[in-house]
C-alpha cells in the first residue's frame, strides 16, 4: 500500500532525493580521486559523503512514509548497501580492465602534431 | 595476457555475455509482464481496472477506498449519457469515435490525458466529474456546447481560451462519451484528493451510497498481488 | 591532398558525405525546436498571441517533433560518420541511402507543411492516416510512419551489410542489435485503440525504450567511437566498458519502464517494479563517475578536437544532472501521484534530452567538420575558439534557466493544483496564476531567448570554425 507524500513534507521529500544523488556521485567522485592520485586523505572525505548519503536516504525514507512498508523498506536498505559498494566495485573493474594497459604508460601522451 | 585470463570478471567476453543475458532476461520478464498487464487493462476484463464501454449508461463516482488508501471510480444506478442507453457495441463505437476526434484534434498538446501530454490545458482523465460544469443535470449539454464554441469562452483569469477546433455535435457528443467512459479507469488513485461533482439524487430518493459492483470491492485482491 | 581550413568534401568518404547532409537537416531542425519553443513559450505569458492561428498545441508539437527528428537525424548521421572508417569497407548500398536521405528529408517537410497549414482533421481513421495521429511524441501520421520504417530498414540495411562486409568490431555489433530493437520498437506505436489505458501502455513502450534504453546504447557507441578518435583510449578497453554499459542501461531500463505505468490504468504491481529500478537507475551513472576520474587520472590526455570533447564532457554531466537528479527527485510513487503530469516533467525533460542526447550529436557535429575542412587544428588556441565556447556557455546558460524555471512553477503546481486543489480545473488555473508560476514562465522565456542566442552562435561556429587556422589536426598514436 502506497502512503503518499504530506504536503509539509514535499521540499523535504525534492531536496533530499537530489541530495541522495549529489552525495552518491561525490562520494564516487572522491573515492575514485582519492585512489587514483593515492591520496588517502582524501577517503574520510569519500566516507564522509557516504555519511551524507545515509542522512539523505534516511530523511527521504522517513518522509516518503517509506519504512511503513517492508517492500519499500528493502529498497531503503538496497540503495544504501548499493551505493556504499558500488564505488569500489566498479573501481576494481576500472583496474582490471585497463590491466594489460601497463606498457602503454612509458610514454603517456598519445597525441601528437602531425607534419 | 596472462593476466587478462585471470581477471575473467574484467574481460570483454566476459561483460559481452552478461549484456546479452541482462538485455535478454530483462525482456522476457517484461514480455511475461505485458501478457498480464495487456489482459487486465482490456476494457470490461475482469480485473475491472478499465472499465466495459457501456460503462458509460450508469453514474461514476471518485470515492475514497479506505483498503487501497487512495480514490476509486465507482459505478453508480444507471443515468446513460445523453439520456439514450446503448448497448455495448454502440457505448463503443461511440467512445472510439470520441478517443479519434480528441486524437485527429491533437487534444494532446495542450491537454494531459492520464497526466500525459502538454501543461497548458487542464488534465482530462477526470474532466467528466469536474465541478466547473455546474449541476449534473446540465453537464452533458454544457460539455458539448464547450467543445463546439470554446473560443469565445473566458474561463479563467489568465487569459487562455481554447481555439475553434472544428469540433462538429455529432464529434462533440462522442467526446464527452469518451471523457465520461475514461473517469472510470482506474488509475491508482490519480488524481488524489480530487471533489467530484455533486451527483446524489434529489433528496426523496433515497441515495445510493456508493455501493460499488461487486467486481469493484474484490478488485484489490485481484489487482494487486505484489503488494504488500 | 585536401588544404587546410578550406570547406571541402573531397576528404570524406561516401558515408562521411551523406552524414554531412544529415547533419545539415539536423542543424534546420535544431533551429525550428527552438523557434517554435519560443513561440509556444510566448504563448504561457501573453495566450492571445498568434491565438486561432498557430495555437499553442500546434507549436507544441512543431517543438517536441522536430527535436525528435533532428535527434535522429544527428544518430543517423553520425553512423554513417563512423561506418567506412570502423568497418573499413565502403557503405553497401549507399546510393539507396542516399536517395532515402532525399525521400526522408522530402516526407518531413510535407508532415510539417500539413502541421502548419491543416493542423486538425475530422475525428476519423483518415485524419490519422494522413494529418496528425495526436499521441505526443509520435505524432506524425501513419504514411509518415511507414516511411519512417522503410527508412530506418534502408539505413539498417547499409549499416548492417557493410559491416558484414568489412570488420564486424564490437561497436558493430552492438550497433546493429541496438537498430534493430529501435525499429522494431517503432512499431509498438503503430497501430489504433479506443482504450486510452492500452494506447498508452503501448506508446511508452516507444517512448521510454527508446529514449531511456535504445538511444542511451545508441550514444554509447558513439561516444566509444568518439573516445577512440579524439583522445586515442585503446579500443579493447572501450569496447569492454560499452558491454558494461550496455548491460547497466538495459538490466535497469527496460523494466525502468514501470515508473511510467503508475496511473494510467496498468495494475498496481507496477510501483514495485518502477520503485526498484527507479532505485537502481543511478547505478550506472556512478559507475561513469568513477571510471571518468580513473581515466582522466591515469592517462595525461591532450585532445585532437577540443570542442567536440568539450561537448563530450558536457554530455557525462548533463545525462548526470538531467537523467540522474532531475530524474530521481520525482519518481518514487510517493511522490509522483504529485508531480506527474505538470511543469516537473517538463522541467527534467528539458534537461535530460539537453544533457544526454543534443551534446553528443553536436560533440559528433564538430568532429565530422574537423575532417571537412581538411583535418584542420582544433586543439589549445585554436583560432576563433571564443565563438565555439560561448555557444557552448550560452546553450548551457539558457538550458539551466529554463530548468531552474520550470522546476519552480513545477513545485508551486504541485502543491497549489495537486496537493491543495484536488486538481480540478479551477486549482489547475488557480495554480497557473500564482506569481510563482508567472515568474517561472517569464524566465523561462529569458532562458529560452538565451538558448536561442547560443544556438545563432552555435551554427555561425559550425559554418566557419577553423576557417583561418592553418595548422593540420594533432594525431591520434597509431592512426
Amino acid at each position: 500500500m502506497l502512503e503518499p507524500v504530506l504536503l509539509a513534507n514535499f521540499f523535504i521529500v525534492f531536496f533530499s532525493a537530489a541530495s541522495v544523488i549529489l552525495f552518491g556521485a561525490s562520494y564516487a567522485l572522491l573515492f575514485a580521486w582519492s585512489r587514483v592520485r593515492s591520496r588517502p586523505r582524501l577517503m574520510p572525505l569519500a566516507y564522509a559523503a557516504y555519511g551524507g548519503l545515509v542522512i539523505s536516504v534516511l530523511t527521504l525514507a522517513f518522509h516518503a512514509n517509506l519504512f511503513n512498508n517492508n517492500f519499500w523498506t528493502f529498497i531503503v536498505m538496497l540503495m544504501l548497501v548499493g551505493y556504499l559498494v558500488a564505488p569500489h566495485a566498479i573501481w576494481h573493474l576500472c583496474v582490471g580492465t585497463h590491466e594489460d594497459a601497463h606498457e602503454d604508460e612509458a610514454n603517456p601522451i598519445k597525441v601528437y602534431q602531425q607534419r | 595476457m596472462s593476466q587478462t585470463q585471470a581477471l575473467w570478471w574484467a574481460s570483454e567476453s566476459f561483460w559481452r555475455k552478461t549484456a546479452i543475458w541482462v538485455t535478454a532476461g530483462s525482456f522476457v520478464v517484461l514480455i511475461f509482464l505485458t501478457f498480464d498487464t495487456v489482459d487486465q487493462i482490456t476494457a470490461g476484463s475482469k480485473a475491472n481496472r478499465v472499465k466495459a464501454y457501456s460503462v458509460i449508461n450508469n453514474r461514476i463516482d471518485y470515492v475514497f477506498d479506505e483498503k487501497r488508501n487512495f480514490q476509486v471510480p465507482v459505478i453508480g444506478p444507471e443515468e446513460p449519457l445523453f439520456g439514450k442507453k446503448l448497448t455495448e457495441e454502440e457505448a463503443m463505437a461511440l467512445v472510439s469515435h470520441g478517443k479519434l476526434t480528441t486524437q485527429a484534434k491533437n487534444c494532446m498538446n495542450c491537454h494531459t490525458l492520464l497526466g500525459n501530454g502538454a501543461y497548458y490545458a487542464p488534465d482530462l482523465t477526470k474532466s467528466w466529474l469536474d465541478p466547473a460544469w455546474g449541476s449534473k443535470e446540465t453537464r452533458e449539454e454544457t460539455m458539448v456546447d464547450f467543445l463546439m464554441n470554446p473560443q469565445d469562452r473566458l474561463h479563467n483569469a489568465l487569459g487562455r481560451k481554447m481555439p475553434n477546433l472544428g469540433i462538429t455535435e455529432a464529434e462533440a457528443r462522442a467526446t464527452v462519451a469518451f471523457l465520461k467512459w475514461m473517469s472510470a479507469i482506474d488509475t491508482n488513485g490519480f488524481p488524489t484528493n480530487f471533489k467530484p461533482i455533486d451527483q446524489s439524487d434529489p433528496a426523496p430518493v433515497p441515495a445510493p451510497v456508493p455501493v460499488a459492483e461487486p467486481a469493484a470491492a474484490a478488485d484489490p485482491a485481484v489487482a494487486a498481488p505484489a503488494q504488500q | 591532398m585536401a588544404a587546410i581550413g578550406i570547406s571541402n568534401s573531397a576528404p570524406l568518404n561516401g558515408g562521411q558525405k551523406l552524414a554531412m547532409k544529415y547533419f545539415t537537416v539536423a542543424i534546420a531542425l535544431f533551429g525550428a525546436q527552438v523557434l517554435f519553443g519560443l513561440l509556444a513559450g510566448i504563448q504561457y505569458l501573453n495566450p492571445d498571441f498568434l491565438f486561432g492561428i498557430l495555437d499553442f498545441s500546434v507549436n507544441r508539437m512543431l517543438h517536441i517533433n522536430a527535436m525528435v527528428v533532428w535527434l535522429l537525424f544527428g544518430f543517423i548521421g553520425s553512423v554513417y560518420w563512423l561506418l567506412e572508417d570502423e568497418s573499413g569497407v565502403p557503405v553497401v548500398g549507399l546510393g539507396l541511402g542516399n536517395l532515402t536521405f532525399w525521400v526522408f528529408t522530402l516526407a518531413v517537410v510535407v508532415v510539417v507543411l500539413v502541421y502548419l497549414l491543416v493542423q486538425v482533421g475530422p475525428g476519423e481513421l483518415q485524419s490519422i492516416w494522413l494529418i496528425n495521429e495526436g499521441r505526443e511524441y509520435i505524432e506524425a501520421p501513419r504514411w509518415a510512419d511507414i516511411g519512417i520504417v522503410v527508412c530506418v530498414l534502408v539505413f539498417f540495411f547499409n549499416v548492417a551489410a557493410t559491416f558484414s562486409k568489412g570488420k564486424f568490431t564490437n561497436i558493430g555489433g552492438v550497433l546493429v542489435m541496438d537498430l534493430v530493437a529501435l525499429a522494431g520498437l517503432y512499431l509498438a506505436g503503430m497501430w489504433y485503440t479506443p482504450n486510452i489505458s492500452m494506447d498508452q501502455h503501448w506508446w511508452w513502450w516507444v517512448i521510454h525504450l527508446w529514449v531511456e534504453a535504445t538511444w542511451e546504447v545508441l550514444v554509447g557507441c558513439l561516444m566509444a567511437y568518439g573516445l577512440i578518435k579524439t583522445m586515442g583510449v585503446r579500443r579493447k578497453i572501450v569496447e569492454t566498458w560499452l558491454y558494461i554499459e550496455v548491460a547497466l542501461m538495459f538490466g535497469s531500463g527496460i523494466l525502468g519502464l514501470g515508473h511510467h505505468y503508475f496511473w494510467i490504468g496498468t495494475p498496481e504491481y507496477w510501483f514495485t517494479i518502477g520503485g526498484f529500478f527507479s532505485a537502481l537507475e543511478p547505478i550506472p551513472l556512478v559507475a561513469m563517475v568513477v571510471h571518468a576520474v580513473f581515466d582522466a587520472g591515469t592517462h595525461k590526455v591532450k585532445s585532437t578536437n577540443n570542442p567536440a570533447l568539450a561537448w563530450i564532457i558536457a554530455q557525462a554531466f548533463g545525462n548526470f544532472f538531467g537523467a540522474g537528479v532531475w530524474g530521481f527527485m520525482h519518481t518514487l510513487p510517493q511522490i509522483n501521484l504529485y508531480t506527474h503530469g505538470t511543469q516537473w516533467t517538463a522541467s527534467h525533460g528539458h534537461l535530460a534530452f539537453f544533457g544526454a542526447y543534443v551534446t553528443m550529436v553536436i560533440a559528433f557535429m564538430y568532429i565530422a567538420i574537423q575532417k571537412w575542412r581538411g583535418d584542420v587544428y582544433m586543439s589549445g588556441n585554436l583560432v576563433g575558439a571564443w565563438k565555439w565556447k560561448w555557444a557552448l556557455f550560452l546553450l548551457h546558460a539558457g538550458m539551466i534557466t529554463m530548468t531552474m524555471a520550470l522546476l519552480i512553477s513545477g513545485y508551486e503546481q504541485s502543491q497549489i493544483e495537486r496537493a491543495i486543489g484536488g486538481s480540478t480545473w479551477m486549482a489547475y488555473f488557480e495554480a497557473q496564476g500564482h506569481v510563482w508560476f508567472m515568474q517561472g514562465m517569464l524566465w523561462r522565456q529569458i532562458g529560452g531567448w538565451i538558448f536561442a542566442a547560443g544556438f545563432v552562435l552555435l551554427a555561425w561556429d559550425l559554418l566557419t570554425i577553423g576557417k583561418r587556422e592553418t595548422r593540420p589536426a594533432l594525431k591520434v598514436q597509431g592512426e
